[in-house]
């Protein structure tokens, strides 16, 4: 699947000649291809399988929306003169009376970006570039460029979310190894009730809690706290995606967290204060430390899920919840463009790769902890 | 032990033919599958033969399926736009022979693509791999107790928040509401197709529209959000599709309104996938789910209109057609005054263009 990112042979299976003639096409000097540009193209329109030109059509509408429907319209003019048996004097003239798009170069430019059987314009893709008609990268059209600001968005919401789990978590993680057996079995409990809940009942249960007309503004403009055009908006945008993400997510950091500090043996924090530390100093010098292999693998986990998450925040994160893994989905499944998936795939794995050599460089890999 | 060897051929002799007919049907799910289940497998000769599967539409899977050699689906529901790609792609088998010869006709004789034709379609490559279903739509609805003085009854009025205050339910993307805003805009519905293919700036037009009621929409992605939105008061109106619009009103009670106007029409249709394993027994059961009786049936279930213009006389004469002795017309989408200011959306161009559309949506919409 990988491989897709850079792949682009099927095309040049269907096109061959084509785009051989395409290469002595000189930009500068005509404004339009040659005419055996054209005549390559008409051939292979008329004798090329029909299945293989209609996959070679979606890949094509990747570089310039509208290639589909110019193609299949041309297929069907050339199909009627093939069997007719007149084959025009000027290929060119042909195409162009046909379509006045062919007289158009940059259906033209966009076709330079297919004519190798490698390519890089799937990761370019991805980033809001593309290729100008000399294959120089430059910035997507300004209103399309969305994947940067997907990518920081989907960053920021994963680091957020994994600090707010650690925050959170950790007086829990705490409670939970420390209090007699029989408080900290219940507490167990109710950590993992909501972890064994489906997803989607979690999600759909934090907008009923969340929205305008929801359980807690609801409380607030009873209480008199807010008035009742001054609810507060804390669903269908950000603040609902961290919100949610954080409670779905929130077990996968208490529990590594709860099996570390479960055996962290409790005459340390006495030992320390024997010696004199004050209570801040001894929890600061000897039991945190103790606790980095804990948080580290919880951190590692929710940081993991939390970057391809898009389920809950497309359900509460309204005109924010598009994350990468939406994109990624809409892509695999909708437009088809397994190039584009597996570039963005590539790069998510590349993100993780760079997270995890950085927390080996820092706090190194042997100090991971399950339990 | 050479008994039990006996007896495990024995069964597996009786149970492979009802495994291996068994016709695989992939659908949305919920209510609309429901709808098909009762009007397409019930009534066919052998309903137990037809097993329907959940998917969340896409041609992913299908593609999967195909090039791995693997196919499990032998047939899918889809939308416009994946019948032509997934057929031009040879996802879907081309049986336009088949269905031109096996088709059931219409009561003058009409071949499933002249019957469609009169409803006002037109050709696209889609049709050769797959049959007509039924005709569904955006549309915006309202709960007229939100609006005790007048009521909002055109695309313009959904886009005046100065006129009718309150926040808009909309879908996360671009298909539907381009289109409601070209109309909003001034643009005749029957004309927007034309207009979004032909006129250059068409799109910014649009988009400057939707700018106008930027802050002043909730989005939605999944289909029961809008009723859930304009139930809790959230907003005061949305674009939904309007079989759950239907079923809300029909089953449980609800009273909405709908805007007819601006209206969207979007088609859905059944496919033989490339390979299928149960390819004849396949393509029986589409000619059976195809045939006018079939798709004014499900009309009795689900408020999503015929796509074959002569499934329409059978349930304008059958009435009251809906369930509990209602009648279902006026639920439904493409009567001939609706379809008059309606918008039936080109599929051809949204395959061309949608990726592109979709990205530009996208990003008007994270701004």
């Amino acid at each position: 699947m990988l491989l897709r990112s850079v792949d682009d042979s099927q095309i040049n299976t269907v096109f061959p000649n084509t785009f051989e003639e395409y290469k002595k096409w000189d930009k500068e000097k005509d404004e339009l291809p040659p005419e055996e540009v054209y005549k390559a193209l008409f051939q292979e329109l008329a004798y090329g399988e029909k299945v293989q030109v209609g996959r070679a059509l979606t890949r094509m509408n990747y570089s310039k929306s509208g290639w589909k429907s110019l193609i299949k319209k041309t297929s069907r003019a050339i199909k009627k003169v093939v069997k007719k048996d007149e084959f025009p004097d000027s290929y060119k003239e042909f195409f162009i009376e046909t379509n006045e798009k062919w007289a158009d170069p940059t259906y033209w430019y966009a076709m330079g970006q297919m004519v190798n059987n490698q390519t890089s314009i799937y990761y370019w893709n991805a980033i809001d570039r593309t290729f100008d008609q000399e294959l120089n990268v430059v910035q997507q059209e300004e209103d399309r460029r969305v994947y940067v600001q997907t990518w920081l968005k989907t960053l920021k919401v994963s680091i957020y979310v994994t600090l707010f789990c650690l925050i959170l978590g950790f007086p829990v993680a705490h409670l939970l190894a420390n209090l007699p057996l029989r408080y900290s079995n219940l507490l167990m409990i109710f950590v993992l009730l909501p972890f064994w809940t489906s997803l989607l009942v979690r999600t759909t249960a934090w907008i009923v809690m969340l929205q305008q007309k929801g359980v807690i503004n609801g409380v607030l403009v009873w209480l008199g706290i807010l008035s009742d055009d001054g609810r507060i908006a804390m669903v269908y945008n950000e603040t609902g995606t961290l919100i949610a993400m954080t409670q779905i997510l929130l077990p996968f950091m208490i529990l590594p967290l709860y099996s570390v500090m479960r055996v962290i043996p409790k005459s340390h924090m006495r030992a320390a204060q024997n010696l004199g530390a004050k209570p801040v100093m001894a929890f600061w010098r000897v039991y945190l430390p103790q606790t980095i292999p804990g948080m580290s693998a919880g951190g590692l986990l929710v940081f993991v899920l939390a970057i391809g998450y898009f389920i809950t925040p497309e359900l509460v994160g309204g005109k924010d919840g598009k994350l990468i893994g939406s994109w990624i989905a809409y892509h695999l499944k909708t437009t088809l463009n397994w190039g584009l998936t597996a570039a963005l795939g590539a790069i998510l794995l590349g993100f993780m790769l760079i997270f995890y050599w950085l927390y080996n460089k820092i706090v190194g890999i042997d100090n991971i902890k399950l339990g | 032990m050479s008994k039990l060897i006996k007896a495990f051929l024995f069964a597996s002799i009786i149970c492979a033919p009802f495994a291996a007919s068994a016709v695989t049907v992939a659908s949305w799910g919920g209510a609309y599958t429901e709808s098909q289940q009762k009007a397409y497998a019930d009534t066919y000769s052998d309903p137990g033969s037809i097993v329907f599967e959940n998917y969340n539409g896409g041609l992913g899977e299908v593609r999967a399926q195909v090039e791995s050699g693997s196919v499990t689906w032998d047939l899918v529901d889809v939308l416009p736009g994946d019948a032509i790609t997934g057929c031009d792609e040879g996802l879907f088998e081309d049986i336009s022979s088949e269905i031109a010869s096996m088709g059931v006709p219409g009561p003058d004789g009409e071949s499933i693509a002249e019957d469609m034709e009169n409803n006002g379609l037109e050709y696209h490559s889609g049709w050769d791999c797959c049959v007509p279903q039924i005709f569904w739509t955006y549309v915006v609805f309202y709960d007229p107790d939100a609006f005790p003085g007048e009521k909002p009854d055109s695309m313009a009025d959904f886009f005046d928040v100065e006129k009718f205050p309150g926040k808009r339910g909309i879908h996360t993307w671009a298909t539907g509401i381009i289109e409601k805003a070209m109309v909003a805009d001034g643009v005749e519905p029957n004309a927007v197709p034309t207009v979004l293919e032909k006129q250059t700036g068409a799109l910014d037009r649009a988009f400057a529209k939707l700018d106008t009621i930027k802050d002043h929409v909730v989005f939605w992605s999944s289909g029961s959000k809008p009723l859930e939105l304009v139930k809790s008061g959230e907003v005061v109106m949305a674009i939904a599709y309007n079989g759950r619009v239907g079923a809300a009103n029909l089953a449980e009670g609800e009273n909405f309104e709908y805007i007819w106007e601006g209206q969207v029409l979007d088609q859905e249709y059944l496919c033989l996938t490339a390979g299928a394993p149960n390819r004849d027994a396949a393509l029986d059961f589409m000619m059976h789910a195809s045939s006018p009786e079939s798709q004014a049936e499900q009309a009795k279930y689900i408020t999503y209109g015929p796509m074959r213009a002569s499934g329409i006389p059978i349930i304008v004469n059958g009435e009251p057609w809906g369930p509990g002795g209602v009648d279902i017309m006026p639920h439904m989408p493409n009567t001939p005054e609706r379809l008059a200011v309606s918008i039936v959306s080109d599929p051809q161009w949204w395959s061309d263009n949608g990726a592109e559309i979709d990205e530009r949506y996208a990003a008007w919409m994270g701004n």
